[in-house]
């Protein structure tokens, strides 16, 4: 058996020390919270989506965008609305100026041209809904503010396992990685708040499928919704597949931070946007019509291109600067050494392979999750959003409620949870193996199976029978993997945890696409091909119920 | 390999494996030698190790498969 190294309690345990994690350490800490621990997979300097900076902040301030009523109305509308509870959308609108003022005052630099300016992911002539901002030094900043009141880090310590007792939350397991033999560390925590992030490495990586690191958003993020799911945590939004889009073969996010026009080879405008380059508005087809990239293909008009040609010295100077704020320095780097010049270049881009990216773990308004004392926020969140103000904001409320629960709560007795002695002989059994299949083989046959029978739209289509085989075959290859797989250190034991992890992830979102029976953005059943109206209104939810998988639909939260 | 790490600037201090959010880097902190480059696949090519390291010893070798897609701009018109 691997064995204990270390064992902790506290009044609140922080899973990733991403933006949502950080200022949910924050937050407890000023709302009174005794012992606050994150307990981080990497480092949270540069650790998560956010880890080289960000540069677009949706917020609103009535000045700029008039009654808060219009900009909720105008995001609901949204391809990034669609799975959103309205409620939540308007409580973290609501007080997103606040978070930007806070972060200012912090020293993240929330007006690099001198005043409050929103730019980019806007329609021409409406309201832009996002502040550009220069998030290079927000991990750094975010970790200095928490280690400044208290908050202890421990880094290279992925938590593999979530307990609950009596009904609540009561601990978690996790590892330690900083020596090449693994340990476990147990900790008993009154409140508990995941924010691991949004999941990639589920499907077959869209640009290179040898690479499943190339990927839009942090490749570390793989699976923490799990954690949720393995305690009766409740899912939402599981089967509406999100997929980004931007470079060819090069993946990253960021389209937003681009001014150029998307273009047809033959020089039209793919989309009736733009016409010529912006720092204001950018080219919005990209976000609104993010398949266009592969469709243009399908249908033999393509391929497109972001082109730049056009702007002016000025214009591209800012894109340039604004291309470092969102932390894109390899890209730029990559572009200056190839001579790949923006003025006279134009670069093809594609739409990645599917993510969970603001789809995942249900909260409530207070940021809780159906697990009493298990919080959530950030792009692990299945209902509020993703990006950069809802992690800031849930993982703010999420450590507000923490805090205040945690005064009236007594620790519960973890020795006494059969799950703890389980889970550890489990994950032990991998490093006691000599022989069998690695996490690397066991991502690949996770990708394969999630690809042909989990596919998204627009290309590809669901059906009952191809989800019902897809569940069996994943069940089949997640069974191999539990008798056989091996990790011989504690870094290829993470990896497996992902692994182990993301093939949860890839049942729920089986067990949700079969019971949304219609078809919904990239969600395509060809066996239910039209959208109903009367589900429109409603999340569906998948949670795992005395070892079985349930769903069930509610209405949205207005 | 991702990052290359230049031996004769690299100064063993073991930050770009520390911050490394992939793990990729072996460092062994009590032998204080260049580290290794152990896990190159998993690399994301973030460019975090090139800005924390304090000596400049790295550069990203961004793979070929990754090539950046691109034409000319002014090839971007009707064909006659
Ligand atoms: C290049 C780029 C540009 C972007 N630009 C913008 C932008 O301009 N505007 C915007 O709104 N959004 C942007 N995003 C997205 C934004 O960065 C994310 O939405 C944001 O970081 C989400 O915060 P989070 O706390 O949910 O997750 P993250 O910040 O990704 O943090 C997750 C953390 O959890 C840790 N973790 C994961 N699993 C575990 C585990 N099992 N145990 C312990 N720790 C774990 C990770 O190491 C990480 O530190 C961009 C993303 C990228 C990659
Ligand atoms: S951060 Fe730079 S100087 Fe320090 S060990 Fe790494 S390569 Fe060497
Ligand atoms: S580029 Fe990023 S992922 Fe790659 S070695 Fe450097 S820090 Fe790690």
């Amino acid at each position: 058996m691997i064995p204990i190294s270390a064992r902790y309690d506290c009044d609140f345990a922080i899973v990733g020390g991403g933006i949502g994690g950080l200022m949910a350490g924050i937050a407890a800490k000023d709302a009174g919270a005794e012992r606050v621990i994150i307990f981080e997979k990497c480092h949270p300097l540069r650790s998560g989506s956010g880890a080289m900076g960000n540069d677009h902040f949706r917020c609103w301030l009535e000045e700029e965008h008039g009654p808060l009523e219009d900009l909720v109305r105008q995001t609901l509308a949204s391809p990034i609305g669609q799975v959103r509870d309205p409620l939540l959308l308007r409580q973290s609108l609501e007080k997103s100026f606040d978070i930007v003022k806070m972060w200012d005052e912090w020293g993240i630099e929330m007006r690099p041209t001198g005043k409050y300016e929103f730019m980019g992911h806007a329609f021409p002539g409406k309201p832009r809904p996002t502040l550009k901002y220069n998030g290079t030094k927000q991990k750094k900043v975010l970790t200095d503010q928490a280690k400044k009141r208290g908050v202890e880090i421990l880094n290279h310590h992925p938590v593999l396992e979530l307990f609950k007792q009596e009904g609540r939350i009561a601990g978690l397991l996790a590892l330690d990685m900083t020596k090449e033999e693994p340990s476990f560390v147990l900790v008993r925590s009154k409140t508990v708040l995941l924010s691991t992030g949004h999941t990639s490495r589920l499907y077959i990586t869209g640009p290179t499928p040898a690479y499943m690191f190339n990927t839009s958003h942090c490749p570390n993020n793989a699976g923490g919704q799990a954690l949720g799911w393995r305690i009766g945590a409740k899912l939402v939004n599981m089967e509406i597949p999100y997929r980004h889009a931007g470079p060819k073969f090069f993946a990253r996010s960021g389209k937003g931070t681009w001014i150029g026009v998307y273009r047809y080879p033959d020089g039209r405008p793919i989309g009736p946007f733009a016409t010529k380059p912006d720092i204001y508005y950018g080219d919005i087809t990209g976000d609104v019509w993010n398949t266009a990239f592969s469709d243009v293909l399908r249908d033999g008009s393509g391929p497109a291109y972001q082109d730049c040609s056009g702007a002016t010295p000025e214009q591209l100077a800012f894109q340039r600067k604004a291309f470092f704020s969102e932390g894109l320095s390899a890209m730029v780097n990559y572009m200056d050494d190839k001579k790949l010049d923006p003025a006279e270049n134009a670069f093809e881009f594609m739409p990645y392979e599917p993510t969970l990216h603001g789809r995942g773990i249900e909260i409530n308004e207070r940021a809780e999750t159906s697990v009493p004392g298990l919080f959530a926020a950030g792009d692990m969140v299945g209902n509020g959003g993703a990006g950069i103000h809802p992690a800031a904001y849930f993982g703010m409320i999420g450590g507000q409620n923490a805090a205040a629960d945690a005064r009236n709560l007594d620790f519960l007795p973890l020795e006494e949870n059969e799950q703890v002695q389980e889970r550890m002989a489990f994950y032990s059994s991998f490093a006691e193996r000599k022989v069998g299949p690695d996490w690397r083989e066991a991502n690949f046959a996770l990708q394969q199976i999630m690809s042909d029978y989990a596919p998204a739209g627009p290309e590809r289509v669901r059906t009952e029978n191809i989800l019902n085989a897809g569940i069996a075959y994943l069940e089949q290859m997640r069974q191999e993997m539990f008798e056989t797989a091996i990790a011989p250190n504690s870094h290829t034991l993470m990896r497996l945890a992902e692994v182990i992890d993301l093939s949860d992830c890839g049942l729920a979102i089986m067990h949700a696409a079969k019971a949304r029976q219609e078809s919904r953005a990239y969600h395509r059943r060809a066996d239910f091909r039209f959208t109903n109206p009367l589900l429109a209104e409603k999340q569906l939810n998948v949670f795992l119920e005395n070892g079985e998988v349930k769903t069930e639909y509610r209405n949205k939260w207005k | 390999m991702p990052p290359v790490i230049d031996p004769a600037l690299c100064k063993k201090c073991g930050r770009c494996a520390d911050i490394c959010n992939s793990h990729i880097f072996y460092f062994n902190r009590d032998a204080r030698e260049v580290p290794v480059v152990r896990y190159p696949e998993e690399c994301w090519h973030c460019d975090c190790c090139v800005l924390e390291c304090p000596a400049k010893a790295i550069t990203l070798r961004i793979p070929l498969p990754f090539t950046m897609l691109h034409v000319p701009s002014n090839t971007l018109k009707p064909r006659s």
